[in-house]
């Protein structure tokens, strides 16, 4: 009689589990918890003269000491005149961003190339603030940002 | 072996014992061993979710910034990957231009000088002018606003304001 030959085989998992142990500890020691990215900036540092710059459409947004916001379009021939300024009141004296956002996408679908926005904080304006403001230009579409110094 | 011994008086028998996963015939077992059986199937799922989750939150760049004690940066959803440029730290007013603590009116002098070391290092190569602010987010602006000039002034024409990924 031929013996059965048992189809099961044990697999010694005690290699796997000093592997796993290896990769967790080599993880943890290695692991960033706190994912830092930037928000870039574009700075005019001189050197063109004017009349050789493109003119681009671009909005200029003047933080107030309250957390308004006054919006003024430029170099734009397709946004009507009564919204070239527009004020955007604070809300418990930050900015409003769900209105910036608002206001910014209707200034998108009128001038679809408005793709610039230079904000000219106040000295007592919060970084947070102004990086928020970043934050709500970039998602409706305004990437090239500027900061304008005191 | 354990004849004696304390393990032999206070092991228990495995929860499982007749279905041990390192034996998978255990059902057959019927001589008892006297020692406690693990069921590291369990612990080698939990082993692998841990290891997963881990490699989802692994960064190939590492930490390019040290956040100090009391510090917050702010939140940003937009934000795109921080690389390892000239750092200007503000903390508590002071500013920091690589680690060392330079006057608000050192800023320029400081700037430029990394700018030259730079260009030494690198003869023939454009420079990339990027410079990383990192700040607490309560910061008022009249206190960064000489990072900025000094930027522009030293010929710095990018700035990355470190904030944390939303």
């Amino acid at each position: 009689m031929r013996k059965h030959k048992h189809l099961d085989f044990e697999i010694n998992l005690i290699p796997c589990i000093d592997l796993l142990s290896t990769c967790i500890c080599f993880l943890l020691l290695t692991a960033v918890w706190l994912h830092v990215g930037a928000m870039n900036v574009k700075q005019a540092v001189g050197g063109q003269p004017a009349e050789e710059t493109a003119k681009k459409p671009l909005v200029w947004v003047n933080m107030g000491a309250t957390g308004e916001l006054t919006l003024d379009v430029q170099e734009t021939g397709r946004v009507p005149v009564k919204l070239r300024k527009i004020k955007i009141t604070g809300r418990d004296g930050k900015p409003n961003h769900a209105d910036l956002a608002t206001t910014v996408q209707e200034l998108r679908g009128l001038e679809p190339s408005l793709a610039t926005a230079l904000i000219q904080p106040t000295g007592v304006s919060a970084y947070e603030d102004i990086i928020e403001i970043m934050d709500t230009f970039k998602k409706e579409g305004l990437i090239d940002l500027g900061v304008a110094p005191l | 072996m354990l004849a004696n011994t304390v393990v032999k008086q206070s092991a228990l028998p495995g929860i499982l014992g007749s279905s041990s996963v390192l034996a998978p015939r255990g059902g057959e077992r019927t001589k008892k061993t006297g020692s406690a059986d693990l069921l590291l199937t369990a612990l080698i799922d939990a082993f692998s979710i841990l290891v997963i989750f881990l490699l989802m939150s692994f960064s190939s760049t590492g930490e390019l910034l040290v956040v100090g004690k009391g510090q917050e940066l702010p939140k940003a959803a937009r934000a795109d990957m921080l690389e390892r440029f000239p750092l200007v730290k503000i903390d508590e007013g002071r500013y920091f231009v690589e680690e060392r603590e330079v006057s608000s009116d050192g800023l320029v002098a400081e700037l430029l000088s990394l700018r030259e070391k730079w260009r030494e290092m690198h003869p023939g190569e454009e420079f990339p002018g990027v410079l990383t602010i990192q700040a607490d987010r309560r910061v008022k602006y009249e206190i960064m606003n000489s990072v900025v000039l000094a930027s522009s002034q030293a010929g710095f024409s990018e700035i990355k304001f470190a904030v944390v990924m939303k």
